[in-house]
């Protein structure tokens, strides 16, 4: 805890410097610079490259930017400055296996590699889709009671018994606990009782989260989100999580949610800026695993083909350079009850696993809606264990994105998007399974993946 | 053909983020005798036109749009005491105020920056508050800058009954009327937006750009 007490005493004793000229000054004028440097280019017809040189190139340039800038204090306005050893130690340090969940449900989250002989983890549930306190249990019971699903991750609730939820309120204190007790109740329900989670998920400040840490609500086995904000930036409510879990001993998941075409620039940029932010989270979020999220733009989703290119290529670039835990999140644009959705996940499923990363989802709809089931979590497995079993190599793993990304990607130019149906219209939420159009569909697409070669 | 040149290097400026630039152009255009308002729509707007559109279409992003922003603010500021209240070409209200900040208790500031920097790029004069910005300090800026537009940016779902506090304060105050309120971020709809009452929201920058130049016109 000491030598995490003196970087938190950095952010108050840091050079001072507006967020502006940070974002500006700093990272955007970085990026730019580590990008011509290294002379980084991404192709959008191979959103998986194959190219290891490009992928060691891209570590290269995160690496120099983590040690360039550090991080940032949103709280204090204060670089807090991280020694090149601060930055080493952090990967020397970075577990390459970790137990989460207990008893029989426990599982071993591994540092993947290329290649790797052993099947990625699948975490089950829409991360922070705003769920309704009615359905919230049945839609957590949707994806746990799924038998490839390794551990366990839900929605936030926005109301509880009639109330809104406000952060920083004591209705997040409530709704905190009360979605734990969910989670525990559905994990209890499928007979899953120690199975691993990421939870917490209706914490945004600090009260939420200490409220959480007692083992009757998040267990030290379980994890929690650390948050390393837009870009390289951390403040109190985030220090205030770290401090928490040191001393509790709770797993923390750093999510740097890089947004592609933001301050990094396009795809090259973006993807050094979430080199940079995975290492400056090791020494900041104290990290225990990375869950890899980069956001688009304009479109949000993980399966636009500049997402995919960051996702694949950061993958790489951490499996050859600095081997670490790394879970990449699917949030599909396209909701519950569509065909695009599967596709989405179907194509998000191959390039993660293909690209040494495990596997969390799905936040479907963009994340922002109730739109969401256990059934594409399902589809979400069979595709990467179907692609792990396959042997896929990162040349086919580009095959295949190139033949799934033309049945979905008008979805991102369809007004009003592809939002599909609330859980409650796609299952049957007394037996928890999917209504049978919804299972029509879903085996329509799987028996679509079969014929183009995927040994599902 | 002088004239051109210079209000063609100020667009460029523009397009460039250079705030040294376009303000040094834009005072020897003002020397050379040109219109401010030629200044205006042909160089800095027809600049500002063309960074929201490269960054619509993928071709520039954040930075190149932030510091466009920065490079319009820096050069409008030269030329705004001979604009003081009169329309642009685009239609929009040069001096109008608009306060936008994302709502107490969210820190999520991105959306809301594009949001700013394309208002700004549309000639309006842009307070930015910041994030997690408490409610009463959102409406006693508003008052004390004379905005008529309040912008409030929405991540978290949490975060969101905040904005309907926001507007209920207003009514508190008997500030309501005063005051066109619109609403954005990724988690916000227009069915909820109509249900607690404010003006209007729109999907993307360039749509608020249009909400916001239509409820001031319709006022």
């Amino acid at each position: 805890m000491s030598d995490y007490l003196e970087i938190l005493e950095r952010s108050n004793e840091g050079e001072y410097i507006t967020e502006e000229n940070w974002d500006l000054e700093k990272v955007a004028a970085t990026a730019r610079k580590l990008v011509k440097k290294h002379r980084l280019e991404w192709d959008r017809n191979q959103v998986v490259s194959d190219d290891p040189s490009l992928a060691d190139a891209v570590y290269q340039a995160g690496y120099e930017m983590a040690v360039e800038l550090g991080a940032y204090s949103r709280s204090t306005e204060r670089i807090i400055a991280l020694k090149q050893a601060e930055i080493d130690e952090g990967i020397r340090n970075t577990p390459q296996t970790l137990v989460m969940g207990e008893g029989k449900d426990a599982r071993t989250l591994y540092a993947r590699n290329l290649g790797d002989e052993r099947p990625p983890l699948f975490f089950g549930g829409p991360p922070g889709n705003p769920i309704p306190q009615q359905i919230f249990l049945p839609n957590v019971v949707s994806y746990v009671q799924e038998p490839l699903i390794d551990l366990a991750t839900c929605g936030t609730l926005t109301e509880v018994d009639g109330h809104a939820v406000r952060t920083g309120h004591p209705m997040e204190i409530v709704a905190t606990r009360r979605e734990l007790q969910y989670m525990h109740a559905a994990l209890n329900q499928v007979g899953r009782p120690g199975m691993g989670m990421l939870g917490a998920q209706s914490s945004v400040s600090e009260l939420g989260n200490l409220a959480a840490t007692q083992t009757r609500y998040l267990r030290p086995c379980d994890s929690h989100v650390i948050p390393l904000l837009n870009e390289l930036k951390m403040d109190n409510r985030n220090f205030s999580r770290v401090v928490n879990s040191l001393d509790y001993g709770m797993i923390n998941a750093s999510l740097p949610c890089v947004i592609v075409g933001g301050l990094g620039g396009g795809p090259p940029g973006s993807a050094v800026v979430n080199v940079a932010s995975f290492l400056v989270a090791n020494v900041t979020c104290r990290a225990d695993y990375h869950l890899l999220h980069p956001i688009h733009v304009r479109h949000v989703a993980t399966s636009t083909r500049e997402v995919l290119w960051v996702i694949s290529i950061v993958g790489q670039a951490f499996t050859r350079n600095a081997p670490s835990i790394i879970v990449a999140d699917i949030y599909p644009k396209s909701g519950a009850g569509t065909k695009e959705l599967l596709y989405e996940t179907a194509i998000n499923a191959i390039v993660n696993a293909v690209t040494a990363s495990h596997l969390e989802g799905c936040g479907s709809a963009d994340g922002k809606l109730p739109n969401c089931s256990g059934l594409e979590a399902r589809l979400m497995a069979e595709v990467a264990l179907a692609s792990h079993s396959m042997k896929m190599t990162l040349r086919e793993a580009n095959e295949w994105a190139l033949k799934l990304l033309p049945l979905y990607e008008h979805i991102f130019t369809k007004e009003g998007g592809n939002p599909g149906l609330p859980f409650d219209k796609v299952y049957n939420i007394s037996s928890i399974q999917p209504l049978d159009f919804w299972q029509k569909m879903y085996e329509e697409v799987k028996a679509e993946l079969r014929s183009m070669g995927l040994t599902l | 053909m002088i004239e051109n040149k210079i209000i063609e290097k100020i667009a460029q400026a523009i397009l460039d983020g250079e705030v040294g630039v376009a303000t040094d152009t834009t005072r020897i255009a003002l020397e050379a005798g040109l219109d401010p308002m030629q200044i205006l729509n042909d160089g800095l707007m027809a600049g500002a036109d063309e960074v929201g559109k490269r960054f619509e279409c993928g071709e520039y992003f954040l930075p190149e749009l932030l510091l466009a922003g920065r490079a319009l603010k820096a050069a409008m500021e030269v030329i705004n005491p001979l604009l003081a209240g009169k329309a642009t070409a685009a239609g929009s209200w040069v001096g109008g105020r608009i306060v936008i900040a994302t709502v107490q208790t969210d820190i999520h500031d991105i959306g809301k920056n594009i949001v700013g920097s394309m208002l700004t790029a549309a000639g309006y004069t842009v307070t930015d508050l910041g994030v997690d910005v408490p409610l009463k300090s959102i409406v006693d800026r508003a008052e004390e800058v004379g905005a008529r537009v309040i912008a409030v940016s929405v991540l978290l779902t949490t975060s969101m009954p905040y904005i309907k506090d926001l507007i209920g304060l207003l009514k508190g105050r008997g500030l309501r009327e005063k005051y066109i309120v619109v609403v954005g971020g990724a988690s916000v709809t227009e069915a909820w937006a109509q249900s607690i009452g404010a003006d209007g929201t729109a999907r993307n920058a360039a749509e608020a750009v249009k909400l916001v130049r239509g409820l001031l016109k319709a006022i």
